[in-house]
């Protein structure tokens, strides 16, 4: 972002100084899961060929999610599918022109974090007691 | 959502409130994280308040002389609050007074008009001479409009992004022969300009915009978006259709990602996010 | 012929002008976004019933007419998006010549990932 004249200038610092608030937190937040996300759309691919090519082979991939390991990682992906999920929602009621005001933007914010974190105990909730039952 | 009398530390009811509920005062990185080695900041000195100072505080202050051919420093001041202003402005030109007077910024108004002391204080950005010294962090920081191109201390080289606004072409454009008359509005045509009209340009929304950061030589910015707005409310002007063409471009208005750091900052509580030309198709 | 330019602040403000588009891409993203909030929800609920089952359980779901025409929506939809965001996230964050190679890569990965997909969701049915 050099303009004429202002070569040798030094840029003032951004991220390094600037502090990190709900907007651009949550923001960044949204970026993140969303590439995690598309790391699951490869895995769900993965897990439909699996499926396509018979038993053994989705049995093989069963397992590896039942694993600590990828328990674990389904846990993450729990996450960021809600967060995502709930951060695109907030993303479209303000494509509607709507909630601009700093005190929607915050309240919609927590809300986007409180709802992430509720819903993915939930989900977890769900998936344990069936598998037991 | 929660009670309405009580400010809640999480709910940011307006612009004016200060971040203090923020976990992190920066991100977790390095302090010259992938910065160019020509604008790397290095510890400066320290400039000792005045023997006699009972109420003193310190600040750290960016510091850049052109002249030296060195890189910008970190300096700590110690003020005297007892010989200086209540505002964050009255430190400043404390210290330019009575300690160095080379430090260098831009102030007129002292009133929170005039947007030239625009500044980035303990992390956001804001109007030194509305911002007290009582509500900055024990050593506030004090740092140019962060992302500009520096010219000297706490002066930026605003030249681009006036140049970002002089291509909104801000004033009316009308195909109608002038009237006798004024161009009359009702008063609700008018309140459509509202919060759009008050902007003072201080920039400091643009220079807080982590996508202008990113593009800033192609994204327009919050301070221009909101003055492209301004006049696509405005029933006066015959360009619209115009004017929306010349947005429709994925990175002039499309790189807005509705971040929302513009509205936090905004220290006329504006709303520069908010325009609507997204939703004519 | 093209005079030598001599760049004014304004000159680089504008430079090469507006590209009249960016509406489209704006509203795939948000029409794949609305598409994919009741897909993957029946997608989460169904992948969640489906938790302890094996390999003929699966099947049995996935050949439904219902669950074959929604995962293949999801697919779509998904991989859609992806791309999208994803060319967004690119643009944003690489500014050297890598960034075209790294578009590149994306849109063609996410065809191939959802055409993989596709095909994989109706060997199921059809196939299987």
């Amino acid at each position: 972002m050099s303009s004429p004249g202002a070569r040798g200038r030094p840029l003032s610092p951004n991220i390094q100084i600037y502090r990190p608030q709900l907007t651009s937190v949550l923001s960044i937040a949204n970026r993140i899961t969303g590439v995690i996300l598309s790391a699951f759309a490869v895995l769900m691919v993965v897990w439909l060929i699996a499926a396509a090519s018979g038993p053994q082979p989705f049995s093989t991939v069963q397992r590896s999610i039942g694993s600590l390991f990828g328990q674990i990682l389904m846990l993450g992906f729990t996450f960021s599918f809600f967060m995502h999920l709930c951060g695109g929602i907030r993303h479209l009621i303000w494509d509607t022109g709507h909630g601009f005001e700093l005190r929607s933007i915050y309240a919609s914010g927590w809300a986007v974090v409180v709802a992430s974190i509720l819903l993915t105990a939930l989900t977890w909730g769900v998936s344990i007691w069936m598998g037991v039952g | 959502m929660m009670g309405k009398e009580k400010r809640l530390p999480l709910i940011i009811d307006s612009s004016d409130q200060l971040p203090s509920a923020t976990i992190l005062k920066r991100f977790p990185l390095p302090r010259n994280f992938g910065v160019a080695p020509d604008s790397r900041i290095e510890e400066g000195q320290v400039w000792k308040a005045p023997a006699g100072a009972s109420r003193t505080k310190a600040f750290t202050i960016y510091r850049y002389d052109p002249d030296s051919g060195d890189n910008p420093t970190l300096d700590i001041f110690e003020v005297d609050l007892d010989d200086c202003g209540p505002m964050v402005l009255g430190a400043l030109i404390w210290i330019k007074n009575k300690v160095d007077p080379t430090l260098t910024f831009r102030r007129s108004c002292r009133e929170g008009v005039c947007g030239s002391c625009a500044m980035n204080i303990d992390g956001t950005n804001w109007l030194a001479c509305t911002r007290e010294i009582a509500e900055t962090d024990e050593a506030g920081r004090i740092y140019p409009l962060s992302n500009m191109r520096i010219v000297k201390d706490l002066v930026p080289d605003l030249t681009h992004v006036f140049a970002q606004y002089a291509a909104m072409e801000p004033w009316l454009h009308s195909k109608t022969p002038a009237p006798e008359n004024e161009r009359l509005q009702s008063p609700e045509e008018r309140s459509e300009l509202d919060g759009y009209y008050e902007c003072i340009l201080c920039f400091c929304c643009t220079s807080g915009c982590p996508s202008h950061w990113w593009n800033g030589d192609r994204f327009l910015g919050p301070a221009a978006l909101l003055q492209a707005y301004r006049w696509l409310a405005d029933t006066r002007d015959e360009a619209t259709g115009q004017r929306l063409d010349d947005l429709e471009d994925p990175f002039r208005l499309y790189r807005c990602h509705t971040i929302l750091n513009c509205t936090r900052t905004c220290p006329k509580g504006g709303t520069p996010a908010r325009r609507s030309p997204r939703s004519r198709k | 012929m093209r005079k030598v330019p001599t760049p004014t602040p304004l000159n680089h403000a504008l430079a090469l002008g507006s590209s009249r588009k960016g509406a489209g891409e704006w509203w795939a993203e948000r029409l794949s976004a609305i598409a994919l909030i009741p897909l993957t929800i029946w997608f989460a609920a169904s992948v969640i019933a489906l938790t302890g089952s094996d390999h003929a359980a699966f099947v049995a779901w996935l050949k439904t007419p219902f669950a074959t025409i929604c995962m293949i929506l999801l697919l779509i939809a998904l991989f859609h998006h992806t791309a999208l965001g994803l060319q967004v996230i690119i643009e944003d964050y690489v500014h050297s010549g890598a960034k075209f190679a790294a578009i590149i890569a994306t849109r063609l990965g996410c065809f191939a990932l959802a055409v993989a997909g596709i095909v994989a969701t109706l060997r199921i049915p059809f196939a299987g």
